[in-house]
């Protein structure tokens, strides 16, 4: 038990660098801020947490296995979309219309997925192409404006609780276990690990690489899409941008987790502390100081400095 | 003997246009057609106008392949561009005047460029995640510099730059002739080297963090004085205008016949790249196609040029 | 011969990857107007010994001398402003250059700042003079075959005129005539005082040709003597260590009648017409010279590239006969086909994972959709290891094993799917003379269990003595079929030259 115990230690030290970071901000933060401690503010450091840590779900799998996926964001907008869109009368829980975008998230990343497993098209293009399309798309479709949604299990997702805490932490809770037992409790989710090590190798020792790239890339849809939904649920209103900031804290989140952005190596559980300590660290600037701007260069400036961390290209 | 060395040079430039044929003649096509739809545009003012409304996407793409060929990628162009035209609007007010504003843009370009050159090429990073972590740090000091479009760009430099006169055409014929000049020299070989075959350049001696590190100050200046150039054509500077910039530089250039990873492609095929999407562009505005649909048109230039070549490759290995 | 001062020296050199030392204490004079030929297996270190005295990598421990002054860090860059040169194996070269950038990469002479054209045209014209390289100067090397790229990979290292000129492997992929060119040029080199470091894997081209010899074996020097007095024999016994007969099992033969896989005019890019039939308990060898579709043929019967065949019978354990080949691993891997790749870094492991989990790669690959359960796992690694002798804490990553062990793990990683054809291509490339020798006692005992073993080598010594068929490639063509009697390594050479003396196997080919 003792080895084991080691072994875990030693396998996700740079998990726990993450949620050690977490421990300590937070620690000082509720001394130094007053009402920054309180169950009810951490809970919602949590929730806002949850929407980073569902597409960094999808993001983390992409970056083990290989690649990343730069369309997130644009899935996200297209889930908070076209949910609304799709929401109609006879589909009075409003079920159907979850179910059918979350459907459409889940497609793109298997357009996704075909276009990088079966093609053979760099994963950066594929999903860069992607986001550009669907922004077009989009603007197309829903213009400058906002669409209000109502849909009674969103509005339920964004304001239920059960036992006090948040319905969406709990779906993130289990969406995060069930991607946790992939990874490390099922056979075809080491693969994933060995396809980002290195392809050949795998393709060499009969891993089917192209059907596992089509699911990972499905996982990152979807999980983008449960994203979207939820972002949906706590704004009421979908619009074309929602999604962007997504994109960066979903990858910030990957490295401050400690995945290798090289790939084969890393786990979700870092990814969840890198989304808490993502959201306190957003939380705190914007104590200091409310600018996008600042924001943003913080954010930038934060996976710079933490790409050490993720390991650098050995080959010259 | 010198002569010699001419008709060889020639000779390797020549054989540079393989592979571009094809492109060439899409051009050539898409040109005519445009010629035919639009007769106006054959008149020196015109192309003037036509000339600067290609010219920023020219150059970026012109950045993006001088780092493509190295085997890196730039997803921080866009910002790259907008940060440039926020620094140029906010300086030229200064005491040094619009050469003041020139020299602000081209410190910044040289310092963002070192600075990717750090981690890319001294420290070999991902570009990937370098340049896309960049891309925030940089929009982030664009909107901290001007939270909204404004400053003051001195109507004579716009006027210079893009009034009537052809001057974009004759900064294009500059670029390309600073770059073939680039390309004769060691270092310039030394890059495409670099993309091709690294550890073989490292081992032939050739300084392959030196040319990557010039690689990337090059992209970096070349895309500061793009927002220059924006500047002076919307005559102020804007945090946001280059953002479509990132994806239009990597779709000319993946068109262009550059490739993805390192030392394939050349300069001509990414302008040729740049101006076909130009005239698309342009084509699709005169449909009255909402601007957006080039989003999705670049998208699908992007995915079909790569996809194609490997689709075709993948035939012709199933015998 | 009054010995002259070393232009390029080694002293107690010393280095060591992710802690497997490769090079032990090595020291080395190369002397002007001198072939000297540098020997040992694959993996005995000469590749890193080139790595040091070029610069390309910096030593753990030890110095080098240029003109008997030690240099301290030195690079390529500096090792050929010293005018060292090398013909790398791995070419240096840049596929998207021309030839005459490609010449002079690394070294134009400049004017005014730019590369020197006209003095790259007289210079690609005069050594490619001297060389046969009649391509326009122009071409980009990416368009020439492999041959003619090696040809351009020493015109650029004649380039710099340099005072040391080491050949890697020089003429494992020339043409016969380019053999005997390459030859006069460097005896021509001597002669001009050049000094030369001539790594080859020919013998009686090395006993020929060279006057000196270095010989290492496992990373540490066994012979450092003039050539005189040598024979292959003698060659071979210093860099194995031991007399080569000794190395084998003794012959057994444990092949049957009875057919596990047999193809009709199979065929890939690089592989035409094989007619080829495999039977349970045989070990078949697979001879030619490097590039001659032997890999093609063997990785298309693992559906790794593209094939196709007029016939495709797979009868191994309950599989069903069919017609096509295997359309990718997955489907070889079902069938009970299993391939350990020649290139075991980049093809064969995951280096940075742990040797546990390399060993059940296939095994989660061909049974995806199960839990992990992690006792079970252990208890099939552990008789794993146990098996193949791979001792130590099996949670290492495999990078930390020496070549010998890795190549272990290549191999027993497919045990547990417990294939019935084994394709293996060069197993023991770069692997230590006494894991070789476990190698070829496991591949016996798979024969002997009943396993079909296709062993694709380059050492012919393998074919002769492990194997109970031979069939030799050249130019794509299977040109030879030999029985084990008639598998000498003449005959097996002269096939793969394409002398047609061989009498064949299996009747006429087409």
């Amino acid at each position: 038990m003792a080895l084991r115990l080691q072994r875990f230690v030693v396998e996700h030290a740079r998990s726990l660098v993450a949620y050690c970071a977490v421990a300590a901000l937070w620690t000082a933060a509720s001394l130094a801020i007053t009402g920054f401690g309180a169950y009810a503010h951490l809970r919602y450091i949590v929730e806002l947490a949850a929407v980073i840590g569902l597409v960094g779900i999808g993001q983390t799998i992409a970056v083990i296995g290989g690649g990343i996926d730069l369309s997130v964001s644009s899935v996200i907008t297209v889930t908070a979309i076209v949910l609304p869109i799709l929401s109609f009368g006879p589909d009075t829980t409003g079920v159907a219309a979850i179910a059918l975008s979350l459907t459409v998230a889940a497609a793109i990343g298997a357009v996704n997925g075909l276009g990088i497993g079966y093609i053979g098209l760099p994963p950066l293009i594929m999903t860069l192409a992607m986001a550009t399309i669907l922004q077009g798309l989009l603007v197309l479709i829903a213009g400058g404006s906002a669409i209000s949604a109502s849909n009674p299990v969103l509005d339920w997702l964004g304001s239920a609780h059960v036992l006090t805490i948040s319905v969406s932490i709990i779906m993130w809770a289990i969406v995060a276990g069930l991607c946790l037992f992939w990874l490390h409790g099922t056979r075809s989710g080491s693969l994933v690990f060995a396809i980002g090590t290195n392809p050949e190798v795998s393709r060499l020792s009969g891993v089917p690489i192209q059907l596992l790239t089509v699911a990972i890339y499905v996982v990152s849809g979807f999980c983008s899409g449960l994203a979207g939904l939820l972002l949906l649920s706590m704004n009421g209103q979908g619009y074309v941008g929602i999604g962007d900031p997504y994109l960066l804290s979903s990858i910030a989140a990957v490295v401050l987790g400690g995945t290798s952005i090289l790939g084969g190596r890393g786990s979700y559980l870092g990814t969840i502390a890198g989304s808490v300590l993502l959201v306190t660290m957003t939380a705190l600037i914007t104590v200091v100081n409310a600018s996008e701007g600042w924001r943003s260069v913080i954010l930038g400036c934060l996976i710079l400095g933490m790409l050490p961390l993720s390991g650098r290209d050995q080959s010259r | 003997m010198r002569g010699e060395g001419t008709r060889l040079y020639w000779r390797i430039q020549r054989r540079r246009n393989e592979g571009l044929g094809a492109l060439f003649l899409v051009l050539a096509l898409f040109a005519t057609i445009y010629a035919i739809l639009f007769p106006g545009i054959l008149s020196v003012g015109a192309m003037a106008k036509f000339v600067q409304g290609w010219f920023p996407t020219a150059m970026v793409a012109a950045a993006e392949t001088i780092v493509m060929l190295t085997g890196g990628i730039d997803l921080s162009v866009g910002p790259m561009v907008s940060l440039g035209s926020v620094v140029a609007a906010s300086t030229m007010q200064g005491p040094l005047g619009i050469s003041g504003g020139v020299l602000a843009v081209l410190a910044l370009g040289a310092v963002v460029g070192a600075i990717v050159g750090w981690f890319v090429a001294v420290n070999r990073y991902p570009a990937i995640i370098v340049t896309l972590a960049l891309s925030f740090v940089l929009r982030g000091v664009a909107l901290l510099i001007l939270p909204r479009p404004g400053g003051f760009v001195p109507p004579s430099l716009s006027d210079f730059l893009a009034g009537s006169r052809p001057t974009a055409a004759v900064l294009l014929v500059l670029l390309v002739i600073l770059w073939k000049l680039y390309q004769a020299t060691p270092l310039g070989t030394g890059l495409i080297a670099a993309g091709d075959n690294a550890e073989g350049a490292y081992r032939s001696g050739v300084g392959v963090t030196i040319a990557r590190m010039c690689a990337y100050l090059a992209s970096g200046v070349l895309q500061a004085l793009t927002g220059l150039y924006v500047a002076a054509q919307t005559g102020s500077g804007d945090p946001i205008i280059g953002e479509p910039m990132t994806l239009a530089a990597i779709a000319a250039a993946v068109l262009g016949g550059v490739g993805f990873l390192g030392g394939r492609g050349a300069m001509r095929g990414a302008l040729a790249g740049s101006l076909l999407m130009s005239i698309l562009i342009n084509v699709m505005f005169f449909m009255d196609l909402p601007l957006v649909a080039q989003y999705v048109v670049q998208g699908l230039i992007i995915v079909g040029t790569v996809a194609l070549p490997l689709i075709r490759a993948s035939w012709r290995r199933g015998l | 011969m009054v010995v002259q001062q070393a232009v390029l020296g080694a002293r107690n050199l010393s280095k060591a990857f992710f802690g497997n030392p490769v090079l032990r204490d090595v020291s080395i004079d190369l002397v002007p107007g001198r072939i000297h030929a540098l020997l040992g297996e694959n993996g005995a270190g000469k590749s890193t010994l080139i790595n040091l005295l070029s610069g390309a990598l910096a030593p753990d421990s030890g110095q080098i001398l240029v003109d008997g002054q030690p240099v301290a860090a030195l690079s390529p860059r500096e090792a050929h402003r010293l005018g060292v040169a090398v013909v790398q194996q791995e070419l240096s070269l840049a596929p998207h250059l021309s030839i005459a950038e490609n010449i002079g990469l690394g070294a134009y002479d400049r004017r005014g700042g730019l590369i020197d054209y006209g003095g790259l045209a007289v210079a690609a014209k005069e050594i490619g003079g001297e060389l046969g390289l009649v391509e326009s100067p122009d071409t980009p090397v990416g368009r020439l075959p492999l041959g003619r790229r090696q040809i351009v990979e020493i015109a650029k290292a004649l380039f710099i005129k340099p005072r040391v000129l080491i050949f890697d492997e020089p003429t494992s992929s020339l043409a016969a005539p380019d053999v005997v060119m390459l030859m006069g040029l460097v005896r021509r080199l001597r002669d001009q005082g050049v000094a030369i470091l001539y790594i080859s894997h020919r013998l009686n081209e090395i006993i020929d040709f060279c006057d000196y010899v270095t010989v290492l074996k496992d990373g540490a020097i066994t012979a450092d003597r003039p050539m005189a007095g040598l024979d292959p024999n003698g060659l071979v016994r210093l860099m194995v260590g031991r007399d080569p007969q000794n190395l084998f099992p003794p012959y057994a033969s444990h092949a049957t009648e009875d057919l596990v896989l047999e193809t009709r005019n199979f065929r890939t890019a690089a592989a035409h017409g094989v007619d080829f039939e495999l039977r349970r308990g045989e070990i078949l060898g697979i001879g030619g010279l490097v590039g001659h579709g032997q890999e093609d043929f063997m990785t298309g019967l693992y559906g790794a590239v593209a094939a196709d065949a007029d016939q495709f019978r797979v009868l191994a354990d309950g599989g069903a006969a069919r017609t096509t080949p295997f359309a990718n691993v997955a489907e070889a891997n079902a069938m009970g086909v299993a391939y350990v790749p020649a290139d075991r870094r980049k093809e064969g492991l995951l280096l940075p994972h742990s040797i546990d989990f390399n060993l059940l790669l296939p095994l989660f690959a061909r049974h995806g959709a199960q839990h992990r359960r992690r006792a079970d796992e252990s208890a099939i690694t552990e008789r794993l290891a146990q098996r193949l002798n791979i001792r130590g804490d099996r949670s290492r990553p495999v990078q930390a094993l020496s070549g010998g062990n890795q190549q272990k793990v290549a191999v027993s990683k497919w045990l547990p799917l417990e294939p019935s054809v084994l394709l293996l291509n060069d197993p023991t490339r770069g692997v230590d003379v006494e894991t070789k020798r476990e190698i070829y006692i496991a591949l016996r005992a798979m024969a002997a269990e009943g396993k079909a073993v296709v062993l694709l080598t380059t050492d012919t010594p393998e074919l002769v003595h492990l194997c109970d068929r031979v069939i030799v490639f050249h130019k794509g063509w299977v040109a030879a079929a030999l029985a084990h009697a008639e598998a000498s390594e003449e005959a097996i050479v002269a096939a793969a030259m394409g002398v047609r003396a061989a009498p064949t196997l299996q009747g006429a080919p087409h």
